[in-house]
């Protein structure tokens, strides 16, 4: 078992040691309009219960209150394999990636306040769009071919402090910095290469703010916990070679969850979020947001069995918010006497907005340890 | 278990591969900004356009024309050969000679273009004045030119005759032939379809000239139904080059025995001294127009103002010089010809040095007045991209000096068809905009 734990430590080094850059999240079409897709702040634990564990697991970059509840320093990474399928008005396409979308690591520094940070997908920026066209040229009509890609992220790194009040409430505060950058490709090819050349330009999006937050985690009785949480950012710029080239508002994030525990081998979640992405004023087609998650978590602490349930809104779309409905289960399982644990699960997800569905298979995998 | 974690990592590993692409659902899931193109004709950003004469004469061309188009022109070419001794060695340490016997020659030329189509295409021989060089012109060689010929041959009937191609002939000549009854030999080129066409003249015809010291200079007319002309190589294009080559024989004698003298039969390839071509009427004098072309060449230099919006945040996708010719050149049409933009790399007028390099070429029609565009894309760039680079270009005729065209186009001076390029370009992408 050493060696199993020697080899989780190293693939958590590994995978965090990885930039801030490709830590996304899963990507959608429908973040391509706006400012992007927001990410899941969650652990593969809370992720296979549909979120709804997300405030109560000191793993998921959720909340800071739930730090409280770590014990010794661990650290824990969520990946995820993606595999997407997009109908556009008729039009199918299948998209792959993988991708690192959260990180924790915590620790007690005195016994009743512990300190912790990471990263965690705060936008995922990372699409491609191919356009096909003709277009009237020199009194010829020339078809052409563009692509527009952006490849990367707006991480959110985190670094909060959780103290426990008492013995039945817990108080999270956390710092962000919000920042990334996106490398951006466009790209025009035509039919006729011979007199056409192609044309492609290439940048770099660089993203920044700040913000902070609060939580609380209150013990009504021994099995019965509440959640609330709240979180505020500044405006989100965006640079290109230095020079600003846009500014938006990132909304209010409140919500709150309840988890009560049935005996030593259940337990069930649910939570409730609000986002006010409409303030983003800039942006035509950003919708408030609101999203309900429904989840349980059964067996025996070392290899219990995961299932969850999570619905809402994406935040950019034509019209009325686009909605998103998820399934997902999953397993974890304990090794070297508690000191590592390996999660693995595996989500469906179905988002619909005018014009345009989603249908996503995720395959999660995470690695917490205690060293 | 530790197998296990590996068969995880290893799926986990297998699958960071990405593809985030798709067609594009627009505008509703598209960025908010597209790839926006421009096209522009700038009429007034070519100016300072001047033409100057006499970069290569007629002489130091890679081909010569001969031509007869009865209004338009008469070009003749011809070409003189070096001396050739009239005695030679017999045996190796002799100190005396013998004389030779010069029994007939072989002249040849290579006809690198012709028309296709045209029919009784005929090359005519003659003797000329061994006394060639630049300073020789049309109405000096006219006399040479309309006396007789010395010999006639029609390569249409040439190439109509069936190949020769057995054993021996291909050990003589490197491939098949066609010969006539009067023993005119044509040759057609593996590589490039050039023809080689040969006169054979006995000594009557083509006699030694000792007072020449075995000097002689031919010229060749050309005659057809219609379109009566042709290209042909000279002594620098090489391979091509006209030849004249002597057969001969000399008696050694055999003082050692009782036996008769012996005869040796042996050839002799002479060197070149000069080959050109003269044509009437000459190309006219330069005036405002722009001229690229004929003998000695004409070339015009075009100096282009860029324009500030096309510098660094623009990037040009295709740019096309516009040239609006005078008139028509007239002549055969197999007579069209190409020419070609270089780049300038220092501008000094005249004698600017220009890139090797072609920015751009196109073929010029005879008898065609249309407006002529060439693309100029890549140097358009380089000059969008490098402030350093001078803007301007030279074109210039391919093969220059080689015929008796030229084009003339309208210069800046004249605002209505003056000089234009066609810019078309994509604008900077709006980056950073959701």
């Amino acid at each position: 078992m050493k060696t199993v734990f020697r080899v989780g430590v190293l693939v958590t080094v590994f995978l965090a040691a990885q930039p801030p850059n490709p830590l996304t999240a899963q990507d959608s079409q429908f973040g391509i309009r706006g400012l992007g897709t927001p990410g899941k702040w969650e652990s593969v634990r809370a992720r296979t219960t549909g979120g709804a564990f997300g405030p109560f697991d000191a793993f998921s970059p959720l909340t800071d209150a739930v730090l409280a509840d770590v014990r010794r320093m661990s650290a824990s990474v969520t990946n995820g394999t993606s595999w997407r399928s997009v109908d556009a008005n008729g039009t199918q396409s299948s998209l792959k990636g993988t991708r690192f979308p959260a990180m924790v690591i915590a620790g007690p520094v005195t016994p009743r306040i512990v300190v912790g940070g990471g990263f965690s997908t705060y936008l995922d920026r990372s699409f491609g769009v191919v356009i096909q066209d003709t277009i009237d040229l020199r009194g010829v009509q020339q078809p052409i071919t563009d692509e527009i890609t952006s490849d990367g992220a707006i991480a959110d790194l985190r670094l909060a402090v959780a103290a426990r009040l008492s013995s039945r409430l817990a108080l999270g505060v956390g710092l962000h910095r919000i920042t990334g950058s996106t490398r951006v490709i466009a790209k025009r090819t035509f039919a006729d290469s011979l007199n056409y050349r192609t044309t492609t330009a290439r940048d770099e999006v660089a993203y920044g703010a700040t913000g902070g937050s609060a939580s609380l985690l209150f013990d009504i009785r021994s099995d019965l916990r509440v959640a609330g949480w709240f979180r505020s950012d500044s405006k989100l710029r965006a640079d290109v070679g230095g020079r600003t080239a846009s500014e938006n508002d990132l909304p209010l994030t409140y919500g709150t969850g309840v988890q009560w525990r049935a005996g030593a081998r259940a337990a069930i979640a649910g939570t409730v979020m609000w986002r006010n992405w409409g303030s983003v004023h800039s942006l035509p087609n950003a919708h408030d947001t609101f999203n309900w998650s429904l989840g349980g978590e059964i067996g025996s602490p070392a290899s219990p069995f995961r299932l969850g349930l999570r619905g809402g809104q994406l935040p950019f779309g034509v019209g009325k918010a686009p909605s998103e409905v998820g399934y997902s289960a999953g397993l974890g399982r304990q090794f070297s006497g508690g000191r590592g644990r390996l999660d693995i699960g595996i989500e469906r997800l179905q988002r619909t907005g005018a014009g345009l569905t989603e249908r996503v298979w995720t395959v999660l995998l995470g690695l917490t340890v205690r060293p | 278990m530790t197998r296990r974690l590996g068969y995880v990592f290893l799926l986990v590993a297998a699958a960071c591969t990405e593809n985030a692409t798709a067609p594009g659902a627009c505008p509703n899931f598209c960025p908010s900004d597209s790839i926006a193109i421009k096209d522009t004709i700038y009429t007034t950003i070519i100016d300072r356009d001047s033409s100057f004469l006499g970069y290569v004469p007629a002489y130091q061309a890679e081909a010569m024309t001969a031509a007869d188009v009865p209004g338009v022109v008469d070009s003749r070419a011809f070409f003189t050969t070096d001396t050739v001794l009239d005695r030679v060695t017999p045996k190796v340490g002799d100190t005396t000679t013998v004389a030779k016997t010069m029994d007939s020659l072989r002249v040849r030329f290579v006809i690198v273009r012709r028309p296709q189509n045209t029919t009784n295409l005929r090359l005519r021989l003659y003797r000329l004045p061994v006394a060639l060089d630049s300073a020789s012109t049309f109405l000096t060689l006219d006399p040479a030119f309309t006396a007789a010929p010395v010999d006639s041959l029609n390569i249409n009937d040439l190439l109509a005759l069936p190949a020769i191609g057995d054993t021996q002939t291909i050990r003589l000549w490197g491939d098949s032939i066609r010969v006539d009854a009067a023993g005119h030999v044509l040759q057609i080129h593996s590589i490039d379809s050039t023809l080689a066409v040969y006169f054979n003249l006995d000594s009557l015809h083509a006699p030694f000239s000792v007072a020449d010291t075995g000097r002689s200079a031919w010229g060749v007319r050309v005659a057809a139904d219609s379109f009566a002309s042709v290209t042909l190589g000279t002594t620098e294009s090489g391979s091509n080059a006209p030849l004249a080559r002597w057969f001969y024989h000399y008696t050694i004698p055999d003082t050692a025995s009782a036996t008769p003298d012996t005869v040796a039969q042996k050839d002799k390839t002479v060197p070149n001294r000069f080959d050109s071509f003269v044509f009437e009427p000459p190309n006219p004098s330069l005036d405002s127009n722009l001229t690229v072309g004929g003998a000695p060449s004409a070339r015009t230099l075009l100096r282009v103002a860029m324009p500030a919006a096309l510098r660094d945040s623009v990037d040009v996708v295709r740019a096309t010089l516009i040239l609006v010719p005078v008139n028509a050149v007239p002549g055969v049409p197999s007579d069209s010809f190409k020419i070609e933009a270089h780049p300038v790399l220092t501008d000094l007028g005249a004698k600017s040095p220009t890139a090797t390099s072609v920015a751009g070429t196109t073929f010029i029609h005879i008898g065609s007045a249309d407006t002529v565009k060439i693309e100029l894309t890549n140097l358009v760039r380089s000059w969008a991209l490098d402030t350093t680079l001078t803007t301007a270009f030279i074109l210039g005729q391919v093969p220059e000096a080689a015929s008796y065209t030229e084009i003339r186009f309208y210069s800046s001076r004249t605002p209505a068809f003056r000089p234009a390029l066609h810019v078309t370009y994509v604008k900077r992408f709006r980056f950073g905009n959701p």
